[in-house]
């Protein structure tokens, strides 16, 4: 808790909000006089008491077991969710075997062709190339499986996305209605749609696609509506000014106005998806997750990276050549672009004929580089060598080790230790002092839900892992945002760095903390920290450079050392971008905290992929309510508002 | 000016008889004005239909209304004929609500209250098909930061208006470009808004309004937002085509310059209200309150008030017989260089007839604004606004 207090004093300028601050803090001290000798006598101190607690797992493992009985008969299975389910399955399979049918020199010249076409000619190589690395690394078969479920997911998320999006752009009641849901979905992390989505279509590709289909289109509904109520008014009332019916406004205007935040959107949707249908392997996936999941059950690094590398090469063409797309809007398009265009596709489809014809759809077995071994021998090797006893520094197990013993253990014990209603109350101050009472409430429900599912200490564990993994991410992320942002030089070293990691799917970072740290809690820290990195340093340093050139040159101009420039006017200017920061490093610590299940982080996110693995969907069920009740209250205490002199004071 | 010179002579003639005109036949030869407004009121806020209606309420100012019912009353009041091809000028400071009456010309925003007709025909009437009608063919609009496309290119951002009324591809692409070559942007056709300056951007909407062949030109500030240079081209150009086609003209602008150069007539407009309507010269020469004379302190009077002001009948036959002869519209300044070469005062002739003359004191009198006392009781009969 501590930390997160530090972070929060530290960026809220002393002085002006000291009088609300500490009114706020009154009248929850005086709340607490009095409910809390109440709760505590009626109660317990302690641990969430056990009479606050309502058992939801014998209601829910009945209603798992009467969909299970029901799926084949109930009408709205029958009718709805099965059509739903086999279309989902024929998708997938009908782009799978087209994939296959056009061979693996096909798909390359396809793929680098339309990247040559998007986005010009260093694309379209560095996209040959990838598709050729997955084939070299002996995982042309799940790319292609990847690919397939992420072509189904993605063009189901765009259109419902899409549509969606649409209708909060044009209605003010669908926006009021939308918004507040599509906020909240971009802050739960990606395993708590999973049992949701088993429960009803059991586990397999349906799940999975759906379950990516829920993660990824609510950024294509946001960016699409944001798009659409961003357009220019003057153009809008122009085009109004010259006759149009509402009909011509949106088909010739706004929706043309809004290309670039659908581009933008599309991109965005495309990066959830792949993230999440790597992460959907858990749930019957397969492709390249997959891999990497039953890998890494067997802590097999070697085979985990053969399949984690295509992921981040297809995460990084995927990003680029959409982005690049929506880099080149407003460009007038090369006057013989049609032509080019047929001229692109009339050499794939030569690419794709002449592979047929030669017979070598397939991968050729001789050309596969097996990297799984030597990587192998490289982990064996540093085991025995990093993992203890180095001289000085020490292991990085020993690290590992100590930051468990010394860091994670206390954290969890002392939170554990903790009243209940102290955590309860310490949620609202802080959740009040950043936010409004709104926000202050939602957390302070959120949290006492998960005392009533009956998960408060799995929950704290959890908990306690995100504290430390954001304190460290924090910690690391000022420094090097404020290096980057006060050093041209540092930040153009960062840049190539922040770009590739911030577009890898969440689970690759699973592979190489396990190769480092072993299985348990801080491997999973570890990689969440990693994770979450580079968007509290990319944000921290946009907005510091963001400040306004004026007042720091007025401080200049008045003597300040930098370091005064620093703290007296750069960071207090940027508060907002460093509570974003916060809120950002938190959301997107939790969503791999929670993964860290998989590699023996436990807690929470251990109870999903338990539930998942024995077929107890009570357990994960519960689990994944808490996990969307912990998302909930960490975004709703670290989440800044406009409203706070409105609402607050 | 020039440019005033067309049409100057019709602003004395017609100033007294304009309230007859507001009924639409009156005067023999008035035609129906292209748009007549009367008692025009938009009240932005919560209720702001009551307030037009409520005498107590439309006494308050701006800042009392607002404390007392949350509304701002943009337009308030507002009456006024645009006649047919005349160029008619709404001049006014930000927040006069000059930009609000001309979008509620065309009801782009909807009016609390009043009469809007054009030819004759009730614009608060009309039907959504009827608007559009009207948006499409009778009036297009000139915006100040353009309002263009940016995904279009030059050639099809002019055929918009074409598109948006259902003409096929290729007859508008042929009537746009005719536009294009008008507004002087050929060759430029297939670039893009974002390729072009802002003088360029402004002629494409010119051209966009222009395709469309409206009856009436509305332009909402269209050259604020350009350099001066630039600025003084656009109005060169728009003098220049309204030279050549005569269309009539509503203008919007907050530049008195601008609108002393182009306006047949001028309406000024304070806090919603039009405080004062006539010619550019009536307004230099006898504002009608001390916040118009304020407002037109720094205008040079020379350029702006004609000879037909200034002189004097002759004072003999000798005097209406000799010296330099001057037309009538001539401006101050040009009288001026005529009497300093001639030595002696000039006669304003008007086809062979002298109109009287206009000698070395007169003309100084204008220049040192001694002249507008004399003036005075005359010229305040030609302020149409009653409030």
């Amino acid at each position: 808790m501590a930390t997160i207090t530090a972070t929060a004093q530290k960026s809220s300028p002393p002085g002006i909000l000291a009088g609300a601050a500490v009114r706020k803090l009154l009248v929850l001290a005086l709340l607490a006089a009095v409910l809390v000798p109440f709760a505590v006598t009626r109660w317990s101190s302690g641990a969430w008491p056990e009479a606050l607690t309502v058992d939801v797992s014998g209601p829910l493992a009945d209603v798992s077991d009467w969909i299970i009985d029901n799926r084949d008969s109930h009408p709205l299975f029958l009718y709805f969710l099965g059509h739903v389910s086999n279309v989902v399955v024929i998708a997938v399979r009908a782009v799978y075997l087209a994939l296959l049918a056009v061979g693996w020199a096909g798909v390359t010249a396809v793929a680098a062709l339309v990247a040559w076409r998007v986005a010009g000619v260093r694309l379209a190589l560095g996209t040959a190339v990838a598709f050729l690395v997955c084939g070299l690394l002996g995982m042309w078969v799940p790319t292609m499986q990847t690919l397939a479920l992420m072509v189904v997911a993605v063009a189901a998320s765009v259109l419902v996305g899409a549509l969606l999006g649409l209708a909060a752009g044009l209605s003010d009641r669908m926006e009021r209605l939308l918004r507040p849901v599509l906020d909240t979905m971009q802050v739960l992390p990606a395993f708590a749609y999973l049992l949701p989505v088993v429960l009803v279509f059991g586990i397999g590709v349906p799940a999975a696609v759906l379950a990516t289909v829920i993660y990824a289109a609510p950024p294509m509904a946001r960016l699409t509506s944001l798009g659409l109520r961003g357009a220019d008014k003057e153009v809008l009332e122009a085009v109004e000014s010259l006759g149009s019916t509402a009909r011509q406004r949106l088909l010739t205007a706004r929706i043309p106005l809004a290309r670039k935040e659908l581009l933008l959107g599309i991109n965005q949707t495309i990066m959830m998806a792949l993230s999440m249908a790597v992460i959907a392997s858990v749930i019957g996936a397969g492709g390249l997750g997959d891999r990497v999941y039953q890998a890494l059950a067997s802590v097999d690094v070697g085979a985990a990276l053969a399949a984690g590398v295509p992921i981040v090469l297809l995460a990084v063409v995927l990003d680029r050549v959409t982005g690049a797309a929506g880099a080149r809007l407003g460009q007038a398009p090369a006057p013989n672009s049609r032509a080019l265009w047929s001229a692109a596709l009339a050499a794939a489809a030569v690419v794709a004929v002449a592979g047929r014809l030669a017979g070598r759809l397939e991968w050729p077995v001789n050309w596969v580089v097996g990297i799984a071994d030597p990587v192998n021998r490289a982990v064996d090797w540093m085991t025995a060598h990093l993992y203890t006893g180095v001289p000085v520094v020490g292991g990085t197990a020993d690290w590992a080790g100590r930051f468990t013993t010394w860091v994670l253990d206390p954290l969890r014990d002392g939170l554990q230790w903790l009243p209940w209603w102290s955590v309860l109350l310490t949620v609202a101050a802080l959740a009040w002092l950043i936010g409004t009472w709104r926000t202050a409430l939602t957390a302070v429900l959120a949290m006492a839900a998960i005392g009533v599912l009956g998960v408060w200490d799995q929950s704290l564990d959890t908990l306690s892992q995100v504290l430390a993994a954001v304190a460290v991410t924090l910690v690391i992320g000022f420094a090097t945002g404020i290096a980057a942002a006060r050093s041209d030089r540092v930040e153009r070293l960062l840049r190539p760095v922040l770009d590739v990691f911030q577009t890898m799917p969440q689970f690759v970072y699973l592979i190489p903390v396990v190769a480092l740290f072993g299985v348990g809690r801080a491997p999973a820290v570890a990689a969440a920290i990693v994770y979450a990195l580079p968007a509290v340093v990319r944000i921290t340093a946009q907005g510091l450079r963001r400040v306004d050139p004026a007042a720091l040159e007025s401080a200049r101009s008045l003597g300040a050392t930098s370091a005064q420039q620093l703290r007296q006017v750069q960071l207090p200017l940027a508060r907002r971008a460093l509570l974003l920061a916060v809120n950002q490093g938190v959301v997107l610590v939790l969503a791999v905290v929670i993964i860290g299940g998989l590699v023996g982080g436990g807690a929470l996110g251990y109870d999903v992929v338990f539930g998942l693995a024995q077929g107890d969907l009570a357990t994960g069920l519960v689990a994944g309510a808490a996990i969307v009740c912990l998302g909930l209250m960490l975004d709703r205490v670290t989440q800044p508002t406009e409203r706070r002199a409105k609402k607050g004071a | 000016m020039g440019t005033a010179a067309p049409t100057a002579d019709n602003g004395p003639k017609n100033a007294g008889t304009d309230t007859g005109n507001a009924d639409g036949t009156g005067g023999a030869g008035a035609a129906v004005p292209v748009f007549s407004v009367e008692g025009l009121w938009k009240v932005f806020g919560p209720k702001a239909d009551r307030i037009p209606g409520d005498a107590e309420l439309t006494a308050l100012d701006q800042a009392e209304l607002r404390r007392r019912t949350g509304c701002t009353a943009a337009v308030r009041d507002v009456s006024f004929d645009v006649r047919k091809g005349e160029v008619f000028v709404v001049m006014g400071l930000s927040g006069s609500g000059k930009s609000t009456l001309v979008r509620c010309l065309t009801r782009l925003i909807e009016p609390t209250a009043g009469t809007i007709a054009i030819d004759g025909e009730d614009v608060r009437a009309m039907d959504g098909a009827r608007l559009r009608e009207l948006r499409r063919h009778r009036a297009a609009m000139v915006f100040q930061h353009f309002g263009l496309l940016p995904h279009r290119t030059v050639l099809d951002n002019v055929a918009y208006g074409l598109e948006i009324q259902g003409v096929g591809k290729t007859e508008r692409r042929a009537r746009a470009a005719e536009v294009v070559a008008k507004v002087g942007l050929e060759g430029m056709e297939q670039r893009r808004p974002a390729q072009l300056s802002g003088g360029q951007r402004q002629r494409v909407g010119l051209a966009r309004a222009l395709a469309v062949d409206p009856e009436v030109l509305l332009f909402d500030e269209p050259f604020s937002a350009l350099d001066p240079l630039i600025r003084r081209d656009m109005q060169e150009e728009v003098i220049r085509l309204h030279r050549d086609e005569g269309r009539t003209m509503v203008f919007i602008t907050h530049d008195l310059q601008e609108a002393l150069k182009l306006g047949d007539r001028i309406a000024l407009m304070r806090d919603g209200r039009v405080v004062q309507l006539g010619t550019p010269e009536e307004i230099v020469a006898s504002p009608a309150d001390d916040y118009v004379r304020e407002f037109v302190r720094d205008v040079p009077r020379e350029q702006v008030i004609t000879v037909r002001t200034a002189m004097r009948p002759a004072g003999s036959a000798e005097e209406a017989a000799n010296g330099p002869a001057v037309r009538p519209d001539a401006t101050v300044a040009e009288a001026i260089e005529a009497v300093a070469r001639a030595g002696g005062p000039a006669r304003v002739m008007d086809q062979g007839r002298c109109l009287g003359v206009v000698d070395a004191p007169a003309l100084l009198a204008v220049v040192a604004g001694t002249a507008g006392a004399a003036d005075g009781p005359a010229a305040g009969a030609v302020n149409e606004e009653p409030v």
